[in-house]
Formats: C-alpha cells, sequence, structure tokens
C-alpha cells in the first residue's frame, strides 16, 4: 500500500479522529492548531486557530458540524466545522486532557488534569443551553482516593461515564445519579493511554504504558482479552469489520536512541481479536506511534505519530485475504 | 556559406529549430524575467499541471504533473463538505491536495507475522532432524519389542507418541529479535533448539560488504547441511561488518570447508576461513 503522509503538524501528534461517515480525519498536536483533511485524497480542508498550547484531545459529534478540541491552555473549546470558527470556550483550571461528544452529540464532556493544586475534574456541559451556563454535571476526582483520569469515554445511552487513569484503573461514573462512582476495575498495572470503543460500543480496548493492550466489557468492565506486545502501546483501536485489533507505541521519543532515519523502523501491530496472537505489522513512522484509528468502513487505517506525520493506509487485498490459521 | 538559390528557407529551419520547450520558455518570459505560470489543462479524466521553477543548481526546470480525476458517488452530506471553502492556514490553498503537506509515501506491505508457519518452515529445513527422528523410533520400538512379545502393541502405540513428542519437544517458537539473552542481528536461520554443536562453528573473514547471507549459503552447502549462518552486520546501517560465522551440524563438514574456502578468491577479497574461538555467554 503506498500510504498518504499528512504533514500539516510540526510537532509530535497527539491524537487522530475520523467523523462518523469517515470522509474527514481531525487530527491534532502538540502545536496548538488542530487540523482536518480530506480521507479520500490527504487534502486539507481546514486548520482551527484559537488554541495555545499543546491540544491533547478531537473529538467530531455525529453529523460533522461541530468539533471538540480538549487543550492545555486552560480551555476546551467547540468550534463549528466547516468554517473553523469558535463556537464557545470553556475555561477551566488545569490542562483539559480528552474531551468527548455523547453518542446525541448533545452533550460533552472533558476531563482535567491535575496541576497547580488543582485535582482533576469531569464536566459534562449541555451544548445547547447558552455558552455561559453551569456544567449539567461536574465533578472532582480526590487523587489522595484515585489517580487521575487520562482519558475517557461515554458510555452506551449516555448512561454513564467510563475513565482510564493514571495507576491503570478504569473507572465507571454513573451520570443519572451525579457522579457517583458505579465501580472500577484495575486490570492494568501503569497509565492507560488511550481508550477506544467498537463500532457497536459494547466493546472498548485500552492500551496502557505496561505494554499491553487490553479489551474490556464495556458495560461491566470484564476483562476478555489481553494483547501483549515488548513496548508500551500508546494507542490501540478495534477493527469495525473484522476481527482485528490494532496497537501502537514505543518508547518515549527521549528514550530512543539514534537510529537508522532512513527507514521508519516505528510499527503498528495488528492482533487477532480473539486469539491474542499478532499476525501483521505495518513500518513507517520515524517515532512512537501516540494515536491508531480505523476507518468507520474498515477499509482503511490511520496512525499519528511522535514524528509529527499521520499517515493514512489503505488496505491491500493481501489484508482482506488474510486468513488466521489457528 | 549558403547559397542563395539552395531553395532552403532558413527563416522557416530557424523557427522550426526553435521547437525545443526551453526556447519557448525564453520566449514567453515577462518583462522582467520570471518563470511562466503555473497551467493546467483537463483531457478527458487526466489533469496536467506544467509548472516551471529553478531546481538547485538554478537551472531552469520544467515540472509536468499528471493527476487522474476519479468520481465517486457519496452521500449527500458527504458531497457538501467537499465543496466547502478552505479556512484557517488552508484557506489560500488551491483545490486539491497542496504538496507542502500531503505527500504519497513509499510503498510499505504489511509483513505478515505468523508464529506457526515458522514452525513448519523450521521443521522443513532440517532434513537431519528427520533422520534423527527416525533412528529414534527404530530404537524406541526395538527396545520395547525386546521385551515380552504382547508388548507388540503398546509398541506401536509408543512409537506414535514419541514421533508427536518429538515434533512437540521443540517449544513455541520465539523470534530471534525476541529471544532474550542474545543479540543475533544477522541471523538469518532458525536455530531454537539450542545446542549449537561449537564444535563445527567457523569463522570466515575478509568479507566484502556485498556479501549476503545467500551468498554465503550457497558457498558452503557443498561441504554439508548448513545449521545457522550469522553475517555480522553494523547495528545503524545494516551493512555487512565483513565477517561471518557459520555452524555445520558435523564437525568434519566444517573441516572440508576451512580446507577449500581459506585462500579463496570472493568477489575482489580473499576469504579467511578458520575454527571459530568460543563464544562467551554473554553476547555484544
Amino acid at each position: 500500500m503506498r500510504p498518504l503522509m499528512l504533514q500539516g503538524h510540526e510537532r509530535a501528534i497527539t491524537q487522530i479522529r475520523y467523523n462518523r461517515e469517515g470522509d474527514l480525519l481531525f487530527t491534532v498536536a502538540k502545536d496548538a492548531t488542530p487540523n482536518v483533511w480530506y480521507t479520500i485524497n490527504g487534502e486539507r480542508l481546514g486548520t482551527y486557530d484559537g488554541h495555545r498550547g499543546t491540544v491533547w484531545s478531537v473529538d467530531v459529534n455525529w453529523d460533522s458540524t461541530k468539533v471538540l478540541t480538549g487543550a492545555a491552555d486552560l480551555s476546551c473549546k467547540l468550534w463549528d466545522c466547516e468554517t473553523g470558527k469558535v463556537i464557545n470556550t470553556w475555561d477551566t483550571k488545569s490542562s483539559v486532557r480528552s474531551s468527548n461528544f455523547s453518542y446525541c452529540g448533545n452533550m460533552i464532556n472533558f476531563t482535567t488534569d491535575r496541576q497547580m493544586k488543582h485535582e482533576p475534574k469531569i464536566c459534562i456541559y449541555d451544548i445547547r443551553e447558552p455558552s455561559d451556563s453551569e456544567p449539567a454535571l461536574s465533578f472532582v476526582i480526590d487523587t489522595k482516593e484515585m489517580s487521575k483520569p487520562m482519558c475517557s469515554l461515554w458510555g452506551a445511552l449516555n448512561e454513564y461515564l467510563i475513565t482510564g487513569h493514571d495507576d491503570g484503573t478504569m473507572a465507571h461514573w454513573d451520570l443519572k445519579v451525579g457522579g457517583e462512582l458505579l465501580h472500577s476495575v484495575r486490570e492494568h498495572t501503569a497509565l492507560i493511554k488511550d481508550m477506544q470503543l467498537s463500532s457497536d460500543q459494547m466493546m472498548l480496548i485500552t492500551a496502557s504504558k505496561d505494554k499491553t493492550a487490553k479489551l474490556f466489557d464495556a458495560p461491566s468492565l470484564n476483562l476478555m482479552k489481553t494483547y501483549k506486545t515488548d513496548r508500551p502501546v500508546n494507542s490501540a483501536a478495534i477493527s469495525p469489520i473484522r476481527d482485528h485489533v490494532v496497537l501502537g507505541g514505543g518508547q518515549e521519543a527521549m528514550d530512543v536512541t539514534t537510529s537508522n532515519l532512513k527507514e521508519g523502523k516505528f510499527d503498528a501491530r495488528f492482533f487477532h481479536l480473539v486469539f491474542e496472537e499478532e499476525f501483521g505489522r505495518v513500518k513507517g513512522h520515524f517515532g512512537p506511534i501516540n494515536s491508531l484509528a480505523f476507518h468507520p468502513n474498515g477499509n482503511s487505517y490511520s496512525s499519528g505519530g511522535e514524528d509529527g506525520f499521520v499517515r493514512v493506509h489503505q488496505f491491500d487485498e493481501s489484508y482482506f485475504d488474510f486468513q488466521f490459521e489457528c | 556559406m549558403p547559397s542563395e538559390d539552395s531553395g532552403i528557407n532558413w527563416a522557416d529551419a530557424a523557427d522550426a529549430a526553435k521547437s525545443s520547450w526551453a526556447d519557448q520558455v525564453e520566449e514567453e518570459e515577462t518583462v522582467n524575467g520570471d518563470l511562466p505560470p503555473l497551467s493546467q489543462s483537463v483531457v478527458g479524466d487526466i489533469k496536467t499541471v506544467v509548472e516551471y521553477k529553478y531546481n538547485d543548481d538554478d537551472k531552469k526546470v520544467k515540472v509536468v504533473r499528471k493527476y487522474r480525476i476519479e468520481t465517486q458517488k457519496t452521500s449527500k452530506s458527504v458531497a457538501h463538505r467537499k465543496l466547502l471553502k478552505k479556512f484557517g492556514k488552508s484557506a489560500n490553498d488551491l483545490s486539491g491536495p497542496n504538496r507542502a503537506t500531503t505527500i504519497i509515501s513509499e510503498d510499505v506491505q504489511m509483513q505478515f507475522v505468523s508464529t506457526r508457519e515458522e514452525e513448519m518452515m523450521q521443521e522443513q529445513e532440517d532434513p537431519t532432524l528427520s533422520k534423527f527422528k527416525h533412528q529414534l523410533q527404530y530404537y524406541m520400538f526395538f527396545k520395547n519389542f525386546k521385551a515380552t512379545a504382547p508388548k507388540d502393541k503398546t509398541a506401536e502405540e509408543e512409537k506414535k507418541p514419541e514421533e508427536e513428542n518429538a515434533s512437540n519437544a521443540p517449544s513455541k517458537y520465539v523470534p530471534p529479535s525476541m529471544r532474550s539473552g542474545g543479540n543475533t542481528v544477522g541471523s538469518s536461520m532458525p536455530s531454537g533448539r539450542g545446542n549449537r554443536d561449537e564444535q563445527a562453528t567457523i569463522r570466515v573473514t575478509n568479507l566484502s560488504e556485498e556479501t549476503k547471507e545467500s551468498d554465503l549459503q550457497e558457498l558452503f552447502k557443498p561441504f554439508g547441511p548448513l545449521q545457522r549462518i550469522y553475517l555480522a552486520k553494523d547495528k545503524h546501517t545494516q551493512q555487512s561488518k565483513g565477517f561471518a560465522f557459520i555452524n555445520f551440524y558435523n564437525r568434519d563438514d566444517a573441516a572440508k570447508a576451512i580446507k577449500s574456502v581459506c585462500g579463496f578468491g570472493y568477489d575482489h577479497l580473499i576469504l579467511n576461513v578458520e575454527w571459530a574461538k568460543p563464544s562467551t555467554p554473554s553476547t555484544s
């Protein structure tokens, strides 16, 4: 396959996301400017200018009209997807780490970091309400009891929120009652860097610094599968059409000794969802892979790396013909 | 000097000689000496973009790019989004990908990694192992046969599980790069079954940089089956360091190889072959 290499960022990519229909790819990086691209040919549609610090997360609503970004400049911004203008900004006391639209697109959530004596907060807003209104729900996580949340996801039917934490814990928060911790599990032994849902939202895959990715049942947080590698996993995604998962990671940029820069040696690894065995690798990045996403139709996937490049890969026949022998 | 009545119209010929594009460019230049502007033309479904620029040597270069225009059927919302006006940093971009931001990368293939395949390959590549397996079978069979006769049946049954055990004895194949305690960069043959007969290892030096494992295989296999070829490579550039270790199964084969190859001229260098010194437990 001949991947498209998108070069819109000057610094490491932090997250990439497809929209529901798959024709747009949103990429955010440590350079404060989210980009949006057409996936069909890699053409850049535009950039969202306004943040002043690392943008940690991005999400787009179901009809691709609004974009949500969370950044280290202590704000979470809502943008008009098509024109690039800011609709609303929520100011916070510490960096916003993860931000998501709910399934219906009417509510958003974001989580903040633990910084400068401010405890991490989880906030939920209804975006249909006037922009300066109070959050629909907001609660603080006491870090003496629980480590800070690194990533979050909306649960099915907006009933609960799932968060992944610094120490490997995952928690369910009840949104009906108002921020009550339903239950938490600690299957990972080190920080969880990314969590992604399957296309039917019944399963979620977590990527952790403890060199594994784990597959959980979303409603109950029961551990179902573990995928082992030899390097910290920064991101993982589940294929929407096949029993495959892809893992990407690598050591921190600082730890990597200079290697042969002619080949991009960092690879994305494909595992079989059920058998937990690796079956394929795709090289190309010059630095650890920080974010992975499957196209909603499963025919392609993208990866964003520490090297600032986003690579969009269209799978070959050989990928679709591949049958895992057991 | 051309004669006046030669019949050749030199003016026309001069015009015809100006058919090279470089001369056309000279003519098209604007008053202040700039390059001619970008031009595009669409013929059928191929769009051609012609651009003139100066390359690194300050020479005028003509760059022709051909694009195929594809039409795709998509949903209304996707089609609507494709026609959006660009914004932010792309506000001044032309239609189509901007070369500064979008590049078609080199071909990469998904490397299919399969532990099962490697196990099977391992079994096939090893003629001596199957020989040993047969010998083991016969030995066990006759050993049990020697005891009381009724045990015939059990002997045969034992033969079968032995067979399967022998083939299962190599534990799940671990690729060399993931094995602990060994730097096996440059190793090209599977070496899972421990006990690499140290007595049958030879060291070849003064290899040329282009020598590959396959060359070494061809060079040494006439002397006997090879257990392992290790070609030392530079960690960063993957270039051959000029020496290699070859493991034979039989010490005699190794001895024959030393006698024959030592002093042999190979790719403009004279090879040196000798017994390898035993390796220390900690490898580089």
